[in-house]
Formats: structure tokens, C-alpha cells, sequence
């Protein structure tokens, strides 16, 4: 299957195809990341497919510079898994991101599911956030009940010193 | 030989051609409850039933950790300690030609194969392409016991259709298995798969290491093994804590196993051995304070761990001067050149290659000293 079949097939296949391009993508490892916006897209696919675009994305890197704009999209996205995967995305960019570290403190202050808030976290530190708005949503964040979410938030702001 | 080549030459023809094959039988998994504080109360509950008989063996577990009976193990006649055969020479070589004569789970040399197996996605998806049952289930028997990473199914018979292959010749395998783990809607359990003629399994034992800090994304699912011999209170007992790491988090998660480590140490006065084993995702050259623990042994070194040959993320560890029962043998086995399999069609059974290790059936004597801690005997 060549890169483009999978890519169609993920998006436009059949439920069986869009598993299979998934799983294929699964077996690339880095070199999937030409589908990486497609992938996060198929985290919120029946679970046959998502399944294959979660294994696919861990295995997959950073994702490449041309995909940060529409993985920042994606960050707003309903399906939590989507979004998750879209987060992890941009921080595993890490300053290439950066200019969307806004839209990540936002994720941060706002956002009702802790995962997401706590990927967020550790993305604005992959990107080292400095803007005034990363860096008091992370302070805020710091002094979280949540531990995980304040360790994270703590070691994001040490990136900036 | 030849008629074995020719046998998984058809199971390779089947596994990819298309053509469907297998029945399916279904069965419920009690759910075993993550635990705290660490590893000192269980209270899951199960049926037990007879191990081989095709149906899942899972006890009763209850009580305290410490202070557990002796003969905690389920009751059997003691098999003799009569184990796999000459394995394959491994100390870092890959396991290049596959020998069924010294496949995991025969008996004779006194010997254990624990592997370690990141089978990525094992879901119905995977069990459900033509001969993949049969091929987990030959892989499966080249070991007495197996921990396997990334079972991800929403229903509970993946892994009993694959034990029930595994035991289609004849053989004795269960399986423990831990709860699904995740901070994301993509949740994993973790696995154990053992050949009950040489390995015990102590049903009150089992857990999930308790994780207050969330340190870890999928805790380790721990519980305690025995070798299967004919003089049990000589036989080598083990915890066996089995992780599969956030590749996202890999410095926090790798430093937060070093105290999963050291707490399995001291979790029973009377068990010193700890193989903590899995999918690290960091090499020997990551290991950072886990790796620093004194006397930490790990046995992949220098050679690759997956399927594309360009990552050791797999690994087993334990702490060397305790578990002397190491005979320093190990190895990964090739799905490629053990199986005839493409590359492609490896990676359609994982992006990981199962990893070994070979340890005495005979449990060592304790250390009188051991160098940089005190003994754990005090």
C-alpha cells in the first residue's frame, strides 16, 4: 500500500480500510508522520481504528512542521482522545509550536477533562513557553490539588530559566 | 523440521492470503481492582478452575501479602523440574534458526525462559487475521512464561483464544491478566502467559503497583511466580513486574521504576527476586537512577528489540547479586528468520521482537553480603 492509498483510505475508506491503512501506518513508526493530522483525526474513529491511530502516533515522533497548524486546529476538537493526541503532537514539536502555546494555556485553564489539561502542561514546557499567558496559566496550574498536574505545570516553568 | 517449516508455511499462506479460519469461545475476566497502598491487600475475586481445561484459571485473592501461607500456590502434583531442552546460544545474538527441539515450555535442563513480548494492538483485530492465533501461540511455547505489553481489546477473549491455541498440542498454558490502564480512551492490559507444567502461579499475589503521584501511565501488573519442580520449597520464586512506559514520559516513568523496583524488594521478607520487564521505551543507555539501583543486572545489551531493528527498548532487569539464578543466558527471538516471515509480515505480529532470559529452576542461596546495601534478610 503506498503512502497515498493509506492516507485515502484512513479518511475515506471503508471502516475495514480505514483500520487497515491504520494499522499499516502503525507499522511505519516515524515514517507515518506524513499522516500525523490524519491520525489524530482517526483517534475519534470506532475503536478498531483508533486503536491502530493511537499505536501509530506513539511510535511516531514529531510530527512534521507542515501538520502544527491543523494538529493546533485540533486541539479543540470534541472527542477528548482527538484532542489529546493533538496536544501531544505540538509539544512533541516542542518550539516549533511555540507560537501556539496560547491556544494551549488556554487548554490549560479551561479545559474540563484533566488529561487534557495535564498534556498541556507538559507541552507548553516541550515548547518553552514564555508568553505572559503560558506562563501564568502554568503558575496557576503549579498550585493545582492535582498533583500529577502541578508537578507537571512546576517543571514546565523551570524550562523558561 | 521440515514438516514443521512446511506446517508454518502454510500458517504464514493463511495469515495472509485472506482466508478465514478459528472459532471464537468467550470468556469474562473478573476485573483485578488497582490496589494501594503498594502491593499490600488484594481483595479481587475470582472462580478457579482447572488450569487446562481450556477455561481461565483465576483465584481468589485475598488477604495480606506478607504472612502468606507456604502453599499459596495452586495445588498440583510436583512435575519434575524438567524444563526446555538446549535453548538457542543467545548472550546477544539473535535467535537466527528456530530449533522446536528446544521450544519453551518442554522439559529437561532445569531451566526457565521468561520472555518479555510488546505485541502492539493485540486486539480481535490482530487474533482475527488468518493463522496470527497459531503464530502468537508457537512464539508463546518457546517460553515457561511469558509478560506480555498493549493487549487492547474492549471485550475479555483475546487472551483466552490465544492461550486455548497455545494449548491445541497438548500444552498447559494459563494466564494472568491486570486491569486496563490508560489516561487516555486507548487503554492496555498487561499479561502473563505461563505453561503451567513449570510454572506456578501464586493467585494472591497479583496487583497493580499503587501509583498515588501518577508517575506512571500504565502501572505495573505485578504478581509472583514459582518454578514448577519436584522440591518446591527449593524452587525459584519471583516477582515478576511487568510495564510498558509512556513514550512521552520515558525520563519521569524510567526514574519512577527505580522506587517500583526497590518497593518490590522489600515487598516480601522472603522473596529477594524482582524481574521488573517490558517495554521501557529507553535503552540500557537510559536506565538513568533504575539502572543505577546497586547491582542492577539488565540482560539486553548492544542489540535491537523491535521488528525494524532500530530500537532496544525492550529489556529485563533484576538485581544481580539477588537473583543469582540468572544462568546469563538471553536472547530476542526473530520473528523473521525463526518464523520465515518478510519483514512485513513481522510487523503485522508486532513492531517488537520478544526478549528472554534463562534462569535456574533452583532457587540460589542468599548472599551472606552483598556490596553498596544492606542484605535484604536482616
Amino acid at each position: 500500500m503506498s503512502s497515498a492509498d493509506r492516507l485515502h483510505n484512513l479518511t475515506q475508506g471503508t471502516a475495514q480500510e480505514r483500520a487497515e491503512a491504520a494499522e499499516s501506518l502503525a507499522q511505519q513508526g516515524p515514517n507515518a508522520a506524513f499522516a500525523a493530522t490524519e491520525l489524530v483525526k482517526a483517534c475519534g474513529d470506532e475503536q478498531a481504528i483508533s486503536d491502530w491511530a493511537v499505536a501509530a502516533l506513539e511510535e511516531l515522533g514529531p510530527p512534521p512542521t507542515a501538520a502544527i497548524s491543523s494538529l493546533a486546529k485540533l486541539t479543540g476538537s470534541d472527542n477528548a482522545q482527538t484532542a489529546y493526541w493533538a496536544i501531544t503532537l505540538l509539544g512533541r514539536a516542542g518550539r516549533e509550536a511555540a507560537s501556539h502555546q496560547n491556544l494551549l494555556a488556554e487548554i490549560l485553564e479551561q479545559s474540563g477533562e484533566i488529561s487534557l489539561k495535564e498534556r498541556a502542561a507538559w507541552g507548553l514546557g516541550r515548547m518553552h513557553a514564555d508568553s505572559a499567558k503560558a506562563v501564568m496559566a502554568l503558575k496557576q496550574a503549579a498550585l493545582s490539588q492535582n498533583e500529577r498536574l502541578s508537578r507537571l505545570s512546576g517543571k514546565s516553568l523551570q524550562t523558561q530559566t | 523440521m521440515a514438516r514443521k517449516k512446511s506446517k508454518f508455511t502454510l500458517l504464514m499462506w493463511l495469515l495472509f492470503s485472506g482466508l478465514s479460519g478459528g472459532g471464537i469461545t468467550g470468556y469474562l475476566i473478573p476485573s483485578v481492582p488497582i490496589i494501594g497502598p503498594i502491593i499490600t491487600k488484594l481483595t479481587a475475586k475470582g472462580k478457579t478452575v482447572a488450569a487446562g481445561s481450556g477455561e481461565i484459571l483465576i483465584d481468589s485473592a485475598t488477604g495480606l501479602l506478607n504472612g502468606q501461607s507456604p502453599h499459596r500456590y495452586s495445588p498440583s502434583t510436583a512435575v519434575a523440574g524438567q524444563l526446555a531442552s538446549a535453548r538457542q546460544p543467545a548472550n546477544g545474538q539473535s535467535q537466527v534458526t528456530a530449533n522446536t527441539a528446544a521450544a519453551g515450555g518442554r522439559q529437561g535442563n532445569g531451566k526457565l525462559l521468561i520472555a518479555s513480548f510488546n505485541i502492539q494492538v493485540l486486539g480481535q483485530s490482530k487474533i482475527s487475521k488468518p493463522g496470527m492465533k497459531e503464530l502468537l501461540a508457537h512464539v508463546i511455547r518457546q517460553f515457561d512464561l511469558v509478560a506480555i505489553q498493549e493487549v487492547r481489546a474492549k471485550a475479555d477473549n483475546v487472551i483466552p483464544e490465544i492461550v486455548a491455541a497455545v494449548n491445541t498440542n497438548g500444552s498447559r498454558y494459563n494466564f494472568v491478566i491486570g486491569p486496563r490502564l490508560g489516561r487516555s480512551n486507548s487503554k492496555e492490559q498487561y499479561t502473563y502467559v505461563f505453561n503451567t507444567n513449570t510454572v506456578e502461579h501464586d493467585p494472591s499475589s497479583k496487583g497493580t503497583v499503587n501509583d498515588p503521584k501518577d508517575l506512571l501511565h500504565r502501572e505495573p501488573f505485578v504478581t509472583r511466580f514459582r518454578a514448577r519442580t519436584q522440591s518446591p520449597s527449593q524452587a525459584f520464586t519471583f516477582w515478576m513486574v511487568n510495564i510498558h512506559t509512556d513514550p512521552d514520559e520515558v525520563p519521569e516513568e524510567v526514574d519512577a521504576l527505580a522506587d517500583v523496583f526497590q518497593v518490590m524488594q522489600k515487598a516480601r521478607a522472603d522473596e529477594d527476586d524482582v524481574i521488573l520487564l517490558g517495554d521501557l521505551n529507553a535503552s540500557e543507555k537510559q536506565l538513568a537512577r533504575l539502572g543505577r539501583i546497586p547491582g542492577m543486572q539488565w540482560t539486553v545489551r548492544g542489540v535491537m528489540t523491535n521488528t525494524r531493528q532500530n530500537k532496544a527498548y525492550d529489556n529485563i532487569l533484576f538485581q544481580g547479586q539477588a537473583t543469582r539464578e540468572y544462568t546469563g543466558r538471553w536472547g530476542v527471538y526473530d520473528l523473521e528468520s525463526n518464523l520465515g516471515l518478510s519483514r512485513d509480515q513481522a510487523l503485522q505480529v508486532s513492531d517488537h521482537l520478544p526478549i528472554w532470559a534463562e534462569f535456574s529452576v533452583w532457587e540460589a542461596p542468599a548472599p551472606t553480603t552483598t556490596v553498596g546495601h544492606s542484605s535484604p534478610y536482616n
